[in-house]
């Protein structure tokens, strides 16, 4: 994760002994005095009439940008050529698409993966797109493949040059970095609202929101890159005489090149996620069939269409990642732990012969027009899924009427956990209470510019009329959040102490990692029904991955040398555990909790779709109905603060963990 | 010439210096008051260091580092210099100044004729593209390259065609003993391997200069052995003229046509190696020339005294003039006469006489 920009007088060297202003120590009496007149006066939820009534004049704008979509001149001399443009780009991309025979997808990403992750792989790639085939998607697929190329490479024109001037200019990355952070707190979803503002539902507006969205990692990467260029290998270009452009494209730019393409495999991953959101404003596509079956409740319809994205996203995933990987093993690095088993030689010669061959029939397919997917091969597997969620449902539910199933257990974290901490943060503690402990938060957790700024964003988030929705998010939240640091941080540490543990769960996590994040309300609504379980459930697994990986990354740094010390003084495993290795782990530790609240927090808007509730509901229904853009924009306004809040927060917290560092 | 820094005025200098009256016209490298300073009161961290003041206190005081301080040295062409200091002595920072990697705050540079203090960026880049090369102590590699291209860079900078570029790369591989390796990328090649790759970069451009920032430092013995004595014939061959960085003393002493030693910034004292070793100029000197193994790196002829009119005798023994002094011993002890020293050609040079090298010895002991 990246440093934030936090400027607050204890920012610059946290841990070290803090010197308290007195404004900051006004600010915390204002706080706790803010939390005592809550209690005393109990005044419960925000009051309703300080709403600033945001929704109307954007309502207002939004029906006279429709009224005015074919005759003002901001439409016709800018954004509509504009709009026309970038949908014949997409409507030509995916017509060369098209013009291909079908037989050539399934073998060349057979061949590809075969080529970067081997024969396995290669053959599993083969069988996914079959079926996306035989399930009767391959044209929602190349809908959604021609969105995403467009999007990766507008992101891509657009991300590598900003990276470049960022590493140039150390101003410019001052303003873009902070951005940047910004617009990684943001979920998804939210991009979606000003677009549909804009331009109405459609493909352009989700191309851009999907350009926007998917932008910051390959920006951020590159200006990383640039910057880890090793000093030595700069001098040695620059003493031969180079010019700075010379050392920028022989020397710099190839030395940065792993970290570009990994910039560009997570902008892909983002877009992929983003497409497929995108189908809530029209975008089309395989997302949707998802978001249509899902609304109709069915679980078969949407597990095929979600089962083609995650073989899409996959399939994405594993090339951009093997394209970087191979390059680093032809030059004989160690290669990626993730790359597989090296090639054999002959497999390479085999992979040229089919490959041309193909490329041979494709030219040549194309011409004749093998270009639909036949109807003999297709087969649905919708029915079946559809048994299987019906048994579950019967069965699984409420096992042998047992108390025992998803059901009770959906029930047990209603009635337990969510409800009493809704309440509890919407009317149990009153308002101003609310505010005050958050901006005790802030200044304990960085100090007077982050106190005031939660302060600030609490209070807007009142002021938008969405102070109880928010906290209904909140609780969704914080359930979430517990539930998965509860699963995550014991298999983080067994991952750790246990490398064939590691080995085990790490496909496991990659899988679950790399499948979008809509996608997985369709399992989960088959076990759970509709509500806010299978939000709070869909989040927990979505942000499992991170979790686990950030608490064992944590505990493998703490040297081994620090372990055999603790050891040898005759600490137990489980002394070593909690005195030892966590406390010098916490600041990952928090990183992790960072990473899962954002996650959890943009899953837990999406699953506003099954019956979430909340915050999401709101954005949902602005994507749905132009009527009700007013209040999506106000929920996805308090969306961004409730996120900037969280995010701030467990960052400041992860910094004042870390120990002092050396003088 | 200056040959010791401020602090050190004191010390009786050493006289006799085989460059102090090299002419002008063949100095290669010339540098003249060379101040770096890290930091913004510049001006006022200089008058302190002019006035005597330590480096801490100057710290302390301005909040700069002076990391080198008023260094001035000629190279003549085909002299290898070597600068010897422990870390943190400047000696770093003094070979980026003179080329100019980084900027030297205050002082005089000149190599090859152009000065190179106020050279604007495109003159700074043709003398780096035409005349001077560096070697750098983490080899500074490009991983993305193979050996070949690596070797070829600064002919690609200079905009030499490929093929001409790749026949020029893989002749210097040869020279370097790196025959075949071409196509490999360098980080499949040992330590000892990856710094032949640099010096074969450096040579590639045909330089009159060599810049080396403790190239050998990064390797382990043995193979920094061998580097050495590669250089040394590479040298015998090649007669650049060679600036030369080290934190080893024995190093400089195999290495060297003269040395300076180089401690917080300033020379404090610049010499051959046999006036280093016999008339070291202050204790911290003396204490480098202690752990030297002396017999080991001087050659025979560096103590040898002229034939004159001394009638050399067919049965005393023999030596030549590259044999070290150790080499000499045996011959020395085992019979009370002079060793003579030849050169190639048999042809006598000069005699050893066995009380001047018990005296060098003998003050190397004290």
């Amino acid at each position: 994760m990246s440093q934030t920009a936090e400027a607050g007088p204890a920012a610059a060297s946290p841990g070290a002994v803090r010197r308290r202003t007195p404004f900051a120590v006004g600010l915390a009496a204002a706080a706790v005095a803010l939390v005592i007149v809550g209690f005393v006066a109990s005044v419960g939820a925000f009051p309703e009439s300080w709403n600033l009534g945001l929704a109307d004049p954007i309502d207002r704008t939004r029906r006279w940008l429709i009224n005015n979509q074919t005759s003002h001149w901001l439409y016709t001399v800018l954004l509509n050529p504009l709009t026309d443009l970038a949908d014949a780009g997409i409507r030509q991309l995916e017509a060369v698409l098209r013009w291909f025979p079908w037989y050539v997808y399934p073998v060349f990403c057979g061949l590809g993966l075969w080529r970067v992750r081997g024969r396995v792989a290669g053959t599993l790639g083969f069988c996914g797109v079959v079926l996306i085939g035989m399930t009767d998607l391959w044209q929602q697929g190349f809908a959604t493949l021609a969105l995403m190329g467009v999007a990766v490479f507008l992101s891509l024109l657009a991300g590598i040059p900003l990276g470049i001037a960022a590493w140039r200019n150390d101003r410019f990355a001052g303003v873009l970095r902070p951005t940047l952070d910004a617009m990684q707190t943001m979920p998804g979803f939210v991009y979606l609202i000003p677009f549909v503002l804009l331009f109405g539902i459609g493909r352009v507006p989700a191309l851009i929101a999907t350009v926007i969205f998917a932008l910051p990692p390959v920006v951020r990467l590159t200006d990383v890159g640039l910057r880890n260029v090793p000093g030595p290998m700069v001098e040695a270009s620059e003493m031969f005489g180079a010019t700075d452009r010379q050392t920028l494209r022989l020397v710099r730019i190839p030395a940065a090149r792993p970290a570009i393409l990994a910039g560009t495999n997570q902008t892909t991953m983002l877009a992929m996620s983003m497409v497929v959101i995108a189908a809530f404003i029209g975008a089309g596509g395989l997302g949707q069939d998802v978001l249509r079956a899902m609304r109709d409740i069915d679980v078969g319809e949407a597990s095929e269409a979600g089962i083609a994205i995650v073989i899409m996203a996959i399939i994405l995933d594993r090339f951009t990642r093997g394209i970087a990987t191979l390059g680093e093993r032809g030059r004989g690095q160690e290669p990626d732990a993730h790359a597989g088993g090296s090639l054999r030689a002959a497999d390479t010669t085999a992979i040229r012969w089919i490959a041309a061959a193909t490329a041979l029939v494709a030219l040549v397919g194309g011409i004749v027009g093998h270009n639909t997917f036949p109807e003999w091969l297709q087969w649905h597997y919708a029915p079946y899924i559809n048994d299987i969620t019906a048994w579950a449902r019967d069965n699984l539910y409420d096992i042998g009427n047992s108390g025992i199933g998803t059901g009770p257990l959906s029930d047990f974290i209603t009635v337990y956990m969510v409800t009493p901490l809704r309440e509890l943060l919407s009317s149990g503690i009153p308002w101003p209470a609310m505010i005050g402990l958050g901006v005790l938060g802030g200044l304990l957790a960085r100090g007077v510019t982050l106190g005031l700024g939660i302060g600030v964003a609490l209070l807007g988030i009142g002021w938008l009329g969405m102070w109880e929705l928010s906290m209904d998010t909140l609780a969704q939240t914080l359930v979430a959040v517990a539930v998965t640091l509860a699963i995550a941080v014991p298999l983080g540490i067994q991952a750790s102490h246990s490398d064939r543990f590691q080995k085990l769960i790490d496909p496991v996590l990659d899988f679950l990692q790399t499948i979008p994040s809509f996608v997985l309300l369709v399992p989960v609504i088959t076990l759970f029904h509709v509500g806010r379980i299978p939000g709070i459930i869909a989040s927990v697994v979505y942000a499992l991955p991170a979790a686990v990986h950030y608490t064992d990354l944590g505990l493998r740094r703490v040297p081994a040398e620090v372990h055999e010390a603790a050891t040898s003084f005759g600490a137990t495993r489980w002394q070593r555990l909690r005195r030892v290795e966590l406390p010098l782990a916490a600041p990952e530790l928090m990183v992790a909790v960072n990473q899962v609240i954002m996650l959890v927090l943009a899953m837990v808007v999406i699953a506003g779709l099954v019956g979430g509730g909340g915050l999401g509901l709101e954005t949902v229904n602005a994507l749905r109905r132009s009527d009700a853009v007013g209040r999506g924009f106000e929920a996805g306004i308090a969306i961004v603060l409730l996120a900037g809040i969280l995010d701030r927060l467990t960052r400041g917290v992860a910094d004042r963990l870390r120990p002092p560092a050396a003088a | 010439m200056d040959q010791t820094s401020p602090d050190s005025a004191g010390i009786p200098a050493v006289q006799t210096m085989t460059g102090a009256d090299a002419d002008a016209a063949e100095t290669t490298v010339s540098v003249t008051g060379l101040w770096k300073i890290f930091g913004r009161k510049v001006d006022a961290a200089r008058e302190l260091a002019e006035s005597g003041a330590e480096r801490d206190r100057i710290q302390a005081e301005t909040g700069c580092l002076v990391a080198v301080q008023d260094v001035s040295f000629h190279v003549h062409a085909g002299e290898t210099f070597v600068v010897m200091g422990l870390s943190g002595s400047g000696k770093s920072t003094l070979v980026r100044c003179v080329s100019r990697l980084i900027e030297p705050t205050f002082g005089h540079m000149e190599v090859c004729g152009t000065i190179l203090a106020d050279a604007s960026d495109t003159a700074l880049r043709d003398l780096r593209r035409s005349k001077m090369a560096m070697v750098f102590q983490h080899f500074g590699l490009f991983p993305h390259r193979r050996v070949v291209d690596n070797v070829a860079y600064g002919l690609e900078v200079q905009g030499v065609a490929r093929d001409e570029r790749h026949e020029r790369a893989r002749e210097v591989l040869t020279t370097v003993g790196l025959d075949g390796w071409g196509d490999h990328y360098p980080q499949q090649l040992s330590g000892g391997m990856q710094q032949r790759v640099g010096l074969a970069r450096a040579l590639a451009v045909e330089p009159e200069v060599l810049f080396f920032d403790e190239p050998f430092s990064a390797l382990d013995p043995l193979i920094r052995r061998d580097m050495q004595d590669e250089l040394v014939a590479l040298q015998l061959e090649l007669q650049r003229t060679i600036v030369f960085i080290t934190h080893d003393f024995a190093e400089a002493l195999r290495l060297a046509d003269r040395i300076a030693i180089m401690r917080d910034g300033a020379f404090t004292q610049v010499g051959t190696p046999l006036e280093i070793l016999t008339q070291p100029a202050d204790d911290y000197v003396r204490a480098f020339t202690q752990d030297a193994p002396i017999a080991k790196v001087l050659p025979a002829c560096s103590l040898m005294r002229p034939v004159g009119d001394v009638a050399v005798e067919e049965s005393w023994p023999r030596t030549t003039e590259t044999a070290t002094l150790e080499s000499a011993l045996p011959f020395l002890l085992s019979a009370h006469r002079p060793v003579v020293v030849c050169n190639a050609g048999g042809d006598p040079l000069g005699l050893l006489h066995p009380h001047d090298v018990a005296a060098v010895l003998e003050s190397n002991l004290r």
